[in-house]
């Protein structure tokens, strides 16, 4: 079940805090931003379901651990390429979303929005009991050692493999955003956020509506739950927890059913964690997105961008 | 086209509809009026299947609507402009127009009617890519319309369309409809604004607290005195004449 | 064996003041804590500091705990309570994850460690070392606990009544929802849990943060899910029956959790009053729409 929060530490953060200057300044800045990237695919999601059903979908955290799970465990077989796993975990954990949203978020629908919330922290527990049992609660490492390389960006050391997630991940989000832009049924989804009779009048199905978001917001924290495997070189029942949990904040932060919101909080997010944990204390640096989860409700619960809906 | 067989219907407990019956025939233009909170706008929901018939019957052109979902009814045929607009704020002007298309697979037509629209509407074409919430009250009444347009309707129901319009956007509404009379489109306008829909319309029915208390040709509910105490009230000034 | 069963029946004790203080929160405040378990560990601290350091009095632990508890509750509370259900939840889960990092983190609480030789209570010389004492009076607290909890219960419904006699405030007061209402509420409950926490440092005699973690604020909030929101028997039956389940079922633990999940979830949608539920408040709660 959920328990102590784990910092991990990431593979290139090992340099003293301080010692540096400005090169150190920017490598904090760039693994700030992966691991934001990763949050703000979470966020997505969360952000997607709460313009959608006015809920938090307090399990977004496991599904990006199953994404984890499928992808690794299929790398493991040596029968399936990066691509193929990558996807796979993908579709696995749009999969789950949708039986969740079945499962743990349909039948409560017109319920006091209290109970599905805490319906979702029970899927939560399940699923991650699931997988402690089904995997156990040691890590796995990343299947395929990814070659990577220190390359010069304008003068500074970039890694490549940061430079792949990060591009990897603003790759998802543009494809997202354009998704609800210009498609028909990104523009169905964002209608019904608005006014779900209307849109019904339209002839939208709210219903599938609502699983299509589950769908497309699930298969975006399987993809950042991939990511991260990779960039930490750990898969586990419980890495979803925290991850979860902040990319809430970065939802939060961003403007909650703010899609751009949801990006730049999740960056953002990502960055300030980064820094609190380099100049300020490594021990607390788990508790920087709470903190500013708690400052942002409390100063500017629209987020930081004029939150006016998507 | 559409009856209406002795309807009830409300919310929770609340019964607003106790047995309403009319009916409207194809290429009529039929009126609704009632004062605040007679049961209009519920009426036309219990059509759209978004507020349930608990007793009696609604069909369309041969079809049972009665049990049917409201996502299934507008590709029927059945279309409605909501009391107060309901455009999607935030989506583009064009966004609210496509999504008016949403059942419709005919994509080449949809492309085509879009055009059309835009023509007949030139306002909506120089705002296709602002933001709906952006347009004016009128210029929303308009986008709702040409939004419901879009799904090709056999017939088209308005609520009350000149609410809190100025006199001139109220012209240009009405300019509208009556253009839609012309070319054939079946319409159902409920109004607070008896005058300028007994005007347009063939027929009418009066509905007060969820009963239809009065029916006949627009002609005699103009006449009726009872009508024109309480809806055609007097110094109420015409307004789009 | 007698050792065992008294050593359950004390965390049940202690198990119904989390509970029955959570219930407070989420049947008459109609709000949901996901940080319970960071005011159980802040009593728990602090009553153990106090004893250890200042060799203070068990009463005076007692009392501190409660008091610092609640003062972190209505530091907590004062500026939160205004917003939404769902986001105050979240808002107390941060809360207890900082205060989770917090302990791991100072150096007075011993980080990981945590703190060690926690002196047994001793009121008036006598020690309450022995478990039976030590039942008696956590049995004692538990009971002062759910009075307390029952007046307050009472005054709800007392208020309420009156609140639907006087007409024209019937809208406002009827859900006495009041910001303060809720404020004083959320206190009180964290300063019962502090009080809870005292208890259990008292008693296990070495205390961690592993034991004031999401998982335990998810442990109670599942006793009273499943005992009934809104109902003071239900959170004691949910107390007792999660604290002494799992001792039955030892060999199915690692299936525990999976349980848990299962069982929050089957409950929601099947029966959201619980076991005991069905008081007219919670469901007047659950019923309201979303
Ligand atoms: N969603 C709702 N829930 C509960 N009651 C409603 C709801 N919508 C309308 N009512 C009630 O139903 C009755 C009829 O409302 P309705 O909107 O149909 O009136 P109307 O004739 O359209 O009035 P108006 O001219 O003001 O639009 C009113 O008493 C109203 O309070
Ligand atoms: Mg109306």
């Amino acid at each position: 079940m959920v328990n102590r929060p784990a910092c991990l530490p990431a593979r290139e953060t090992d340099t003293q805090p301080g010692r540096l200057g400005f090169p150190m300044f920017v490598q904090q800045l760039i693994n700030g931003l992966t691991t934001g990237s990763a949050y703000a695919l979470i966020a997505l999601g969360y952000t997607m379901i709460y313009g959608i059903l006015g809920l938090i979908n307090f399990a977004q955290g496991e599904l990006y651990m199953c994404g984890a799970f499928v992808a690794v465990l299929l790398l493991a077989t040596g029968q399936v390429g990066l691509v193929g796993a990558f996807l796979a975990g993908m579709l696995a954990a749009a999969l789950l979303g949708v039986a969740l949203e079945r499962v743990a978020f349909r039948p409560l629908r017109g319920s006091h929005p209290l109970v599905p919330l805490l319906s979702a922290i029970g899927a939560s527990i399940f699923l991650q009991s699931l997988a402690l049992l089904l995997f156990g609660p040691s890590d796995r490492p990343f299947p395929v050692q990814l070659e990577f390389r220190t390359v010069e960006v304008a003068g500074l050391p970039v890694s490549s493999l940061q430079g792949l997630i990060l591009l990897t991940a603003l790759g998802f989000m543009a494809l997202l955003l354009v998704f609800v832009r210009y498609t028909r049924y990104g523009k169905a989804i964002i209608a019904c956020a608005l006014d779900r009779d209307t849109a019904r009048l339209m002839g939208i199905n709210v219903d599938r509506m609502v699983a299509l978001t589950f769908l497309v917001g699930s298969a975006l924290s399987g993809a950042a739950g991939i990511l991260m495997a990779m960039y930490y070189n750990a898969t586990y029942p419980r890495m979803g927890l925290l991850p979860g949990l902040k990319a809430f904040s970065a939802a939060i932060l961003g403007g909650v059913g703010n899609i751009p919101g949801a990006i730049v909080g999740g960056l953002l997010l990502g960055v300030a964690e980064s820094l609190g944990a380099a100049y300020l204390s490594s021990g607390y640096k788990d508790a920087v997105a709470f903190v500013i989860l708690i400052l942002v409700l409390l100063l500017r619960p629209q987020g930081i961008l004029r939150g006016k809906g998507h | 086209m559409l009856t209406l067989k002795s309807v009830q219907a409300g919310y929770g407990r609340l019964v607003v509809l106790k047995g309403v019956s009319l009916h409207v025939r194809a290429g009529e233009v039929v009126t609704l009026i009632g004062g605040n909170g007679a049961g209009k706008s519920t009426l036309l929901k219990a059509v759209c299947g978004l507020v349930p018939v608990r007793r009696g019957a609604v069909e369309f052109a041969g079809e049972d609507l009665t049990r049917l979902p409201a996502e299934r009814i507008v590709s029927l045929g059945l279309a409605l402009v909501p009391e107060g607009r309901r455009v999607f704020s935030s989506l583009s002007v064009a966004a609210n127009l496509e999504l008016g298309a949403f059942h419709r697979r005919d994509r080449q037509q949809v492309r085509r009617d879009l055009e059309e629209l835009m023509g007949r509407f030139p306002i909506l074409r120089e705002r296709a890519s602002q933001p709906a919430g952006t347009l004016s009250g009128g210029e929303q009444q308009i986008l709702a319309i040409a939004r419901a347009l879009m799904s090709r309707p056999r017939l088209l129901m308005l609520d009350e369309p000149s609410m809190g319009l100025a006199p001139k956007m109220l012209a240009q509404v009405y300019d509208i409809l009556a253009e839609l009379k012309r070319s054939g489109t079946t319409l159902l306008l409920v109004e607070q604004n008896a005058r300028a829909a007994l005007k347009l319309a063939d027929r009418g029915y009066v509905l007060e607290t969820g009963r239809i208390i009065l029916q006949g040709t627009a002609a005699e509910l103009q006449e009726d005195p009872e009508v024109q105490r309480a809806y055609l009230g007097k110094g109420y000034r015409e307004v789009w004449e | 064996m007698t050792a065992y069963i008294l050593h359950l029946a004390i965390l049940v004790g202690i198990h119904i003041i989390l509970a029955v203080s959570l219930n407070l929160i989420i049947g008459y405040a109609g709000q949901v804590s996901l940080g319970h378990a960071a005011f159980y560990g802040i009593g728990a601290y602090v009553s153990a500091l106090l004893a250890l350091h200042l060799a203070a009095p068990f009463l005076l632990c007692l009392a501190a705990a409660g008091l610092v508890a609640g003062v972190c509750g209505l530091g907590l509370g004062l500026p939160t309570l205004r917003l939404k259900e769902d986001y105050l939840a979240i808002v107390t889960l941060g809360f207890g994850v900082i205060v989770d990092i917090i302990l791991l983190n100072l150096g007075i609480t011993g980080g990981p460690d945590g703190l060690v030789g926690i002196p047994a209570p001793v009121i008036l010389g006598l020690s309450f070392r022995p478990q039976p004492r030590f039942l008696a009076l956590t049995a004692l607290l538990t009971l002062l606990v759910l009075a307390l909890a029952a007046a307050l219960v009472r005054s709800y419904h007392g208020r309420a009544l009156r609140a639907i006699r006087d007409h024209e405030v019937t809208a406002q007061v009827l859900g006495i929802n009041t910001p303060a209402y809720k404020v004083a509420v959320f206190t009180l409950a964290a300063a019962l849990a502090g009080l809870a926490g005292s208890l259990y440092a008292h008693y296990i005699t070495f205390i961690n943060p592993e034991s004031f973690g999401l998982h335990t604020s998810i442990l109670v909030l599942s006793m009273v899910i499943l005992g009934g929101m809104g109902s003071l028997m239900g959170s004691v039956v949910g107390a007792f029956l999660l604290t002494v389940l799992p001792e039955l079922f030892r060999q199915f633990k690692d299936y525990q959790d999976l349980a848990y999940g299962a069982l929050l979830v089957t409950l929601l949608i099947f029966r959201p009053q619980g076991l005991l539920g069905g008081g007219k408040l919670s469901l007047k709660f659950l019923r309201q729409g979303g």
